[in-house]
């Protein structure tokens, strides 16, 4: 591109700017954006920061009470449960994601796997069905109509006016003007994109990798891009200002209000998922077959019993030198939580299905693209929910088996055994209050920034095929432009 | 009246000849076809699960009902399944069954520790909202009135017709009026007939079909007027459309979004997890203090168990239950605070929505269809009505040994029986209030 070309092409921006300056209507939409924008930016920073904290302290808390127990049968430990608290990422003061949907803490106990609890969404007003105040909504939905109403006339307008046979015949091509037109527009979007960038790169400071950092702004850079060229392709194509406007708006109210919805339906629809109440009887079934751990005399453990009496060459098992009900509490665990982890992986996996479904319509709409990529790239999207569940269950089982262990060496069988006859008899079947140290730390981070990035390469490459196809129409269209 | 039919006619070749506005109506046709249609699937799968979900449920309690012979563990091992069915108008307005639960398998253990299981679908899916006709109607048919009806005029002044049109027609009536009736009326069945296909289908009851035949016609003609007001003076089409569109952001997301922050501002609700850790504390502690505390907080409660509380053991299953209850007990006010807290955050979500219209349609629609907030408070309350006939029906057992045979376990509380006694009682309320 030549020096005076570029020249050019500034003027053409700058004179835009010059007719929106003047523009009551161009003026106020930008202050209402950008106002938009900020406060989003500041009340979902403050939410977010507020949540990471309490869950920390949730989580440091449920530790706490944990060791701070008293002298138990160590079996009742393991019913007394652990908690765990899902800690929400970094960047996700810009796009909180599935955080108010899905529930942000597990209840940890023996021979259960229970789902997530007390979702906000459930505690809230249902005033935010249609939107909410999350940076990721008002630029993901708002930012392209806001584009829309500034850039809808800008070159259709010319045309209106008669100026642009003028303009052309100047010597500015068709393609300068178009060019002219988008810097201005991109110069809107950085506008736009400033308040999300310095809180993207506030969370620098909170750990999050500079890769992801960038990769956010330049998602949300490629999506605004994308419509500021869907402005300029309606105002070249066609022929007045209200027929570019109308066209502009009814695109947006199919790319950005129904597309989304339709993709959710659809992915719902077309992979029907089991709910967790009725895999739980597939669970209950499967684990019929095992032999219940509370119940030592349960014909499933007999194989195992013979085992341990020729391993320690005994006749009965009294004579064990460790406790037979902490081994059969232990042997039952280790089996139903294999079941209990293969039903888990289903389940997942139809989730996984169903969002491949659902994010295959980003390459029908930008909106759904630019909302995958968005979670994906924070690490709010279900991939990282699924890490936490898997997360937590590797916790519980870890604490229950330790617990199993103490109960398989610290308690002798026959106290075990006489537990129930007096109140003397239940003190002496207790071990001391040290043993309860078994819970590892558990601190949820986000995924590698490396595999969000890989998860969320579709995503930009939908983004990316949108803009080639409308550079490829626009140029198209500005050879002609008359 | 054959002059008014000839206006129409005229009008309704005038709008074929028109291209974007036939493109808009296909796709109002098609978008509401597609919620009522995938509304009608969701509810019907909804159905399905249920029904599967109640064999399964039968087979399994009686399985655990003939394993296990004394009332402590048969209480133990059985589990209830309690639903919340659709109502036949759930189809076209989802409402929120993807956020709260409508279906929970509960036993006697501690209510506080299972209620708030939750057997939600897809997180993902459920962040990014469902498209069901209350949707279509709510947020999206604004936009396309907006769209059909701001360039009435300005349209006519941009391409110089105006004055003309004006001084030759009959009257005003006769060019705007029926020019609007008939993109009125086009848009109006492009909507609804998709809804009254799917009334016919899924046999709801014709009050309920009026109803939102009602509100829709309102809301719309509310829109309508709006849109037509807006544009009365204008020349400049674009600009009456963004002034709209600014409208309709202010009421689908603006009011709605201030209002939830007002709202969570003003109404403090205790922590979710405050109230199961405080009921596990309960039920764990009991474990290791003195039965008697137990017991004694137990008969506070249930007075007419006093004479049976001695044990002759360190376990007795009337002792677990008894504990299992002082724990819920323990948790109640906290519990209660919190539901409190949400119904006070669902009312002042009422006054909210006064000021946004399309709120205010999601509202009176999802209530109709039972498919609300309200609907899951009444389901989560008839759990808490059944688990406490539960333990009402075990504790002559648990607490005077009497025998729990076949005879006794066939009558059981089931809830579908409740919930059938609670909506006799409700009908007969509301005849004798007449």
């Amino acid at each position: 591109m030549s020096q005076n070309n570029l020249s050019k092409i500034i003027i053409v921006a700058k004179d835009e700017w010059r007719y929106w300056l003047r523009s009551k209507l161009a003026i106020s939409v930008m202050a209402i954006g950008l106002l938009l924008t900020l406060s989003s930016v500041i009340v979902t920073s403050i939410n977010m920061m507020e949540l990471s904290h309490a869950r920390h302290e949730l989580q440091e808390d449920a530790e706490e009470t944990f060791v701070e127990q008293p002298d138990r049968h160590p079996h009742r430990m393991v019913h007394y449960g652990h908690y765990a608290f899902r800690t929400p990422a970094p960047l996700s003061i810009l796009d909180p994601g599935i955080d108010a949907y899905t529930g942000n803490s597990i209840f940890l106990e023996g021979h259960r796997q229970n789902s997530a609890m007390f979702a906000d969404q459930k505690q809230g007003t249902a005033l935010t069905q249609l939107g909410s105040l999350t940076p990721a909504f008002i630029v993901q939905t708002l930012a392209p109509l806001l584009l829309i109403l500034i850039g809808y006339s800008s070159v259709s307008r010319e045309r209106e006016s008669q100026t642009l046979t003028y303009l052309l015949s100047q010597g500015t091509s068709g393609n300068t003007l178009i060019l002219g037109k988008g810097l201005a527009l991109l110069s809107v979007i950085g506008l736009i994109l400033a308040p999300l960038a310095v809180a993207a790169l506030i969370s620098l400071h909170d750990g999050e990798s500079i890769t992801a950092v960038l990769a956010f702004i330049l998602g949300y850079g490629l999506y605004l891009s994308v419509w500021a060229l869907l402005v300029l392709l309606f105002s070249s194509a066609l022929s007045k200002n209200s027929e570019s406007f109308t066209a502009l708006a009814f695109v947006w109210i199919l790319l950005c209000v129904v597309m989304p919805r339709v993709a959710s339906t659809t992915a719902a629809t077309s992979v029907p998922a089991a709910g967790k109440l009725e895999t739980d009887f597939a669970v209950i079934a499967e684990l019929r077959k095992l032999g219940d751990g509370h119940n030592a005399a349960d014909p499933a453990f007999d194989k195992l019993k013979a085992e341990l009496l020729e391993k320690y060459n005994v006749d009965s098992i009294d004579q064990l030198p460790v406790n037979y009900r902490g081994i059969i509490a232990s042997a039952a665990e280790a089996e139903l939580t294999h079941v209990l982890n293969e039903f888990a992986e289903q389940r997942m996996q139809t989730e996984l299905s169903q969002i491949h479904v659902s994010r295959q319509f980003g390459w029908l709409s930008p909106m759904v693209a630019i909302r995958s990529l968005s979670m994906l790239v924070v690490g709010t999207s279900i991939e990282t929910h699924h890490r936490f569940l898997r997360e937590a269950e590797a916790l519980r089982f870890e604490f229950v088996q330790a617990l199993n262990k103490v109960h398989v060496e610290k308690l002798s069988y026959q106290d075990d055994m006489n537990r129930n006859k007096d109140a003397a008899a239940t003190q002496k079947a207790r071990v001391s209050a040290e043993n309860w140290q078994v819970l590892e730390d558990f601190n949820f981070e986000v995924d590698k920034a490396k595999q969000r990035m890989q998860r969320s390469l579709a995503a930009f490459l939908q983004l990316l095929l949108w803009i080639v196809l409308l550079v490829v129409a626009i140029r198209t269209i500005g050879k002609r432009l008359i | 009246m054959n002059y008014f039919f000839q206006q129409l006619n005229r009008e309704w070749r005038f709008m074929l000849r028109q291209k974007y506005i036939l493109i808009l109506l296909t796709c109002t046709f098609l978008i509401s076809s597609f919620s009522v249609l995938s509304g009608l699937n969701e509810i019907s799968q909804q159905q399905q699960t249920l029904e599967r979900l109640k064999a399964a449920d039968t087979v399994d309690r009686e399985a655990a009902q003939k394993k296990h012979h004394d009332p402590g563990s048969i209480a133990y091992y059985s589990f209830h399944l309690t639903s919340s069915a659709p109502s036949n108008l759930a189809f076209a307005a989802l409402g929120e069954r993807d956020i709260y639960p409508w279906k929970h398998r509960i036993k006697m253990l501690a209510l506080e520790g299972q209620i708030y299981e939750s057997d939600t679908q897809n997180a993902e899916l459920a962040q990014a909202g469902k498209i069901d006709f209350v949707f279509v109607l709510s947020a999206l048919s604004p936009l396309l009135i907006i769209l059909l009806f701001h360039d009435l005029y300005a349209s006519e002044r941009t391409s110089g017709r105006h004055d003309l049109l004006v001084t030759t027609a009959k009257s005003s009536w006769a060019l705007w009026g029926a020019r609007g009736a008939i993109r009125f009326i086009s848009l109006l069945l492009c909507l609804m007939v998709p809804f009254y296909f799917g009334a016919w289908l899924s046999g709801t009851n014709l009050s309920n079909v009026v109803m939102v035949s009602f509100w829709s016609v309102i809301y719309l003609i509310f829109w309508t007027i709006l849109s037509v007001y807006w544009g009365k003076n204008a020349s400049s089409a674009p600009r009456v459309a963004s002034g709209l569109i600014g409208i309709w952001v202010l009421f689908a997301f603006i009011i709605p979004i201030l209002g939830d922050l007002t709202i969570n501002k003003l109404v403090h609700s205790p922590e979710g997890g405050d109230i199961v850790l405080t009921q596990r504390e309960a039920v764990n502690d009991a474990w290791d203090i003195p039965k008697e505390t137990t017991m004694d907080a137990f008969i506070a409660s249930y007075p007419e168990w006093k004479d049976h509380v001695a044990m002759e053991s360190e376990f007795e299953w009337k002792w677990y239950y008894a504990f299992q209850q002082v724990g819920d007990q323990t948790a109640a006010p906290l519990s209660q605070a919190y539901r409190d807290a949400a119904h006070k955050k669902y009312q002042l979500a009422g006054i909210a929505s006064l000021l946004s219209p399309p709120l205010l349609l999601q509202r009176v629609l999802t209530r109709l269809a039972n498919t609300d907030a309200v609907a899951a408070f009444q389901y989560e309350q008839q759990i808490r009505d059944f688990h406490e006939r539960l333990r009402l029906f075990y504790y002559p057992f648990l607490f005077t040994q009497q025998k729990l045979g076949e005879t006794q376990l066939a009558t059981m509380p089931s809830f579908e029986k409740l919930t059938q006694i609670q909506k006799a009682e409700l009908n007969s309320n509301i005849d004798t209030s007449q």
